[in-house]
């Protein structure tokens, strides 16, 4: 914990940083920014460039399109062989539910760890800590066995379903979130809950009318970070489905990248564009959160 | 405050009661159905499962726990069981040809039949549905009444009106269905002969223009011999390795999974042809790793040290940080077609000014450079931003007393700044070494782990790490699957990953914090 306050610590603290203060340092250190800024934007205006080029062969690859239009978009959404807008919703769909599966689940869970004291509270958290170092992708030849053997007995849990999805999701971003929001609760002072608790008020009604609310910035965190990570995912998705019209839409993606790259390039990076958008809606409002999230949640894990 | 006084309905105790008994039922009859098929390992996690919930449930004693029930019954199924269920798998033969248990293959088996010579036979006649899609048989027996058969339905299931019958004992009209003459039945019959008219294993096929059979099982079980019986051959077929075999060596095709011991590791630990090219696949793997690591914190490190108070420091900042948001297949796919020396505008460019452009995508030395790159473009944004909140935590007095001491600027840097930020920032550090060590996305989406290594047993790709050979072994070498080799490999992962948290662990607080 110690680690992430003194992160966030002191933002207004200016570094006393080594400072060559002449004009040739100052010029040596916009060449690096220009080099820099070159490498982390040239990909982004490429994509987007690509997208809006017509053309339908790209020989030469010239960055800047001669007529620039959105034919690509409105070709890729009436594509009959790759159900692109179907994809996107069956994304927004997963990540949205993960999402609100998991803040639901770790909001609960992180407030009874952190209030309640009970026999193998202790080693209950070791193994979330413990369980948490295996990514799913680790397990993935087992998690398919498993869903193909459920899906025999419980159809709408098996191989290529969305709640088999969702919940490898949910248990997948669970583990480290519920230790961050315990971690949170912990930091609520005691007093509240005491004086709701003495005024007659449920644990239920403690939580959720007293604790709730002031959890909101971790709540987002959370939030946050499971909806990117849930939108992004690629292999337990490719694992797991099956039907063109489950897929999402990173999986989609790729498989109309690896079938059509020459002949589509148009549309892929149109797909591209469209895809990312989502992401980057939630990013540039909720930056703060992300960035609080994954450095303290590196810093736990 | 007032908002406490909300109106919350109790449940009434009967109606938990009931809760608890109908998901008793559901997941008995579930659990039931799954050992009868031999699914032990599933069944058996579905059972500590069921038992947990009932327990937490029933015990007043476990009260606090059931607002933990769903999230730990959840990770019990999705995350502990698929970890303990990948080393069982790893002491198994499971893969192409023995893909279920030993019960659910015997029933395979079972269901598959055959036309026997002396077998109950019928006269025929054809029908064809109004949209000619499919068609049924109208059969006669030598004794016993007529019936109407349709292909995966059983006799007694047929719920079709049918008309009177004709003089030769055959309906006027069937609904639905038309009656076929002989003049459209001969130039079909050799398709309406390859069709099954019954639910299996009780099934009709036509034999000749007059006749129809009865089809028979073909195998049956004996448990007291613990063998297939071929029913038109009598031939004994008894498991060897999770093939039913028979005497001379023939094998079923449908086998089952079997306890194979050690024989998976010893597959690709006990044969060098084997052993050594995953040897150097490990190294690269390392290497990958680490070279992700240092260049990501190199880059981030000089962004955060260079840049800290330069003028119009805000903008580098925000336009650095682009790469950060965009999901990481999106990047990928980006740098793919980049790179692409059809569609991208890099081998143009360096072919302007070197003369030639490398094959990124099929020499190994630049492949592996290439998905290095890729993968620091992607993570130097996460290492810009906590070595700068890390510099920012680093106390100003203790450059005061540098300055007194006449440190200059590099002496600062080399002898304050970097000491102490490692410090801070080793468990982050070595966290991100045990990410990339699987970081199966950068490897597969930029090459699928290409290009291919020569002369292997199975295959592999120069830039393929541990994690994308598994991937390739259960999910893309088409002939042959072998997820018990796959799992055998993915046990080895696991106790390298172990062995970084045990490192990562002496490095950070985290497991003390834990009181």
């Amino acid at each position: 914990m110690n680690n992430v306050q003194n992160l966030s610590a002191s933002r207004e603290d200016r570094a006393r940083l080594p400072m060559p203060g002449k004009i040739a340092g100052l010029a040596f250190r916009y060449v690096i920014a220009i080099v820099l800024v070159l490498f982390a934007v040239i990909p982004a205006l490429w994509v987007v460039s690509a997208s809006l080029n017509p053309a339908k062969s790209l020989i030469g690859g010239t960055f800047f399109p001669r007529n620039p239009g959105i034919i690509n978009y409105q070709e890729l959404l009436s594509n009959p062989f790759f159900p692109y807008a179907t994809w996107f919703l069956n994304s927004l769909k997963i990540a949205s539910i993960t999402t609100v599966l998991t803040v639901f689940l770790t909001c609960l869970s992180g407030y009874t760890l952190s209030r309640f004291r009970f026999a193998g509270r202790r080693g209950l958290m070791m193994t979330i800590l413990i369980l948490n170092v295996f990514p799913s992708i680790l397990a993935m030849v087992a998690i398919f066995s498993m869903l193909q053997q459920i899906g025999l007995y419980i159809s709408w849990l098996g191989l290529d379903t969305h709640a088999a999805l969702i919940f490898i999701y949910v248990t997948g971003s669970m583990g480290i979130n519920v230790l961050l929001v315990k971690a949170y609760v912990d930091s609520i002072p005691l007093e509240l809950d005491e004086s709701a608790l003495v005024d007659g008020a449920t644990h239920w009604q403690t939580f959720r009318h007293i604790i709730l609310p002031i959890m909101t910035p971790i709540v987002i965190t959370v939030g946050v970070l499971t909806f990117i990570a849930a939108y992004g995912d690629f292999v337990i998705a490719r694992v797991l489905l099956r039907s063109s019209e489950n897929l999402t839409v990173m999986v989609g993606l790729q498989l109309f990248q690896t079938d059509r790259f020459d002949q589509d390039f148009g549309m892929i990076t149109a797909g591209a564009v469209l895809a990312a958008i989502p992401i980057i809606l939630i990013y540039i409002p909720l930056q703060r959160y992300v960035i609080d999230g994954l450095t303290a949640g590196a810093v736990k894990g | 405050m007032n908002r406490i006084s909300t109106f919350i309905p109790r449940t009434p105790y009967y109606f938990q009661l009931a809760l608890l008994a109908l998901f008793l039922f559901g997941a008995l009859s579930v659990i039931g159905a799954m050992l009868s098929d031999g699914l032990y390992p599933l069944a058996s996690a579905l059972s500590a499962i069921t038992v947990f919930l009932t327990l937490i449930f029933i015990r007043r004693r476990f009260t606090p726990l059931r607002w933990l029930s769903i999230g730990i019954a959840l990770a019990l199924l999705f995350t502990l069981y698929p970890l303990l269920y990948t080393v069982y798998l790893s002491v198994t033969n499971m893969g192409s040809g023995h893909l279920m248990t030993k019960q659910q293959s015997i029933s395979r088996l079972e269901a598959q039949t055959y036309l026997a010579e002396g077998g109950q036979s019928y006269q025929w006649a054809a029908f064809r549905s109004n949209e000619g899609a499919s068609y049924a048989l109208w059969l006669t027996p030598t004794e016993g009444d007529s019936f109407l058969a349709l292909p995966g339905q059983s006799a007694e299931s047929v719920s079709v009106e049918i008309g009177e019958l004709d003089e030769g004992g055959i309906p006027v009209s069937i609904a639905g269905y038309e009656r076929m003459p002989m003049n459209q039945v001969v130039p079909l019959i050799t398709q309406l002969s390859a069709l099954d008219f019954g639910e299996p294993p009780n099934t009709v096929r036509i034999r000749s223009l007059r006749e129809a059979a009865a089809l028979q099982p073909k195998y049956q079980y004996d448990a007291d011999l613990d063998a297939i019986i071929d029913q038109e051959t009598g031939e004994v077929y008894r498991p060897v390795e999770g093939t039913f075999t028979s005497e001379e060596g023939v094998g079923l095709p449908i086998g089952f999974i079997e306890y194979v011991g050690l024989r998976q590791f010893e597959g690709f630990l006990g044969n060098a042809g084997f052993r050594d090219p995953l040897a150097s696949m490990l190294i690269w793997n390392i290497n990958f790793a680490l070279a992700s690591v240092f260049f990501s914190f190199v880059v981030g490190l000089i962004v955060t040290l260079l840049f800290e108070n330069l003028p119009g420091k805000n903008i580098i900042r925000a336009l650095l940080i682009i790469p950060w948001p965009i999901p990481v297949l999106i990047s990928i796919l980006i740098w793919r077609s980049m790179l692409n020396p059809d569609l991208g505008f890099v081998a143009p460019v360096l072919e302007s000014i070197f003369g030639s452009s490398p094959a990124w995508f099929q020499d190994p030395f630049w492949t592996r450079f290439a998905v290095i790159m890729v993968n620091v473009w992607l993570s130097y944004p996460y290492f810009y931003v906590i070595s700068a909140g890390a510099i920012r935590s680093i106390p100003s007095e203790i450059y005061d007393a540098a300055i007194v001491d006449g440190a200059s600027g590099w002496s600062k840097l080399y002898h304050i700044t970097l000491p102490l930020l490692l410090r801070i920032l080793m468990p982050l550090l070595i966290a991100s070494f045990t990410f990339n060590f699987n970081n199966f996305n950068v490897i597969y989406l930029f090459n699928f782990g290409n290009p291919p290594m020569a002369n292997t047993i199975v295959p592999m790709g120069h830039t393929d790490i541990l994690i994308s050979f598994v991937y390739r072994l259960a999910f893309i070498t088409s002939n042959v699957t072998n997820y018990g080799l796959a799992a055998a490999i993915t046990v080895m992962l696991f106790l390298l990953v172990s062995a970084m948290v045990i490192l990562q662990m002496r490095f950070t607080k985290i497991f003390k914090e834990v009181e």
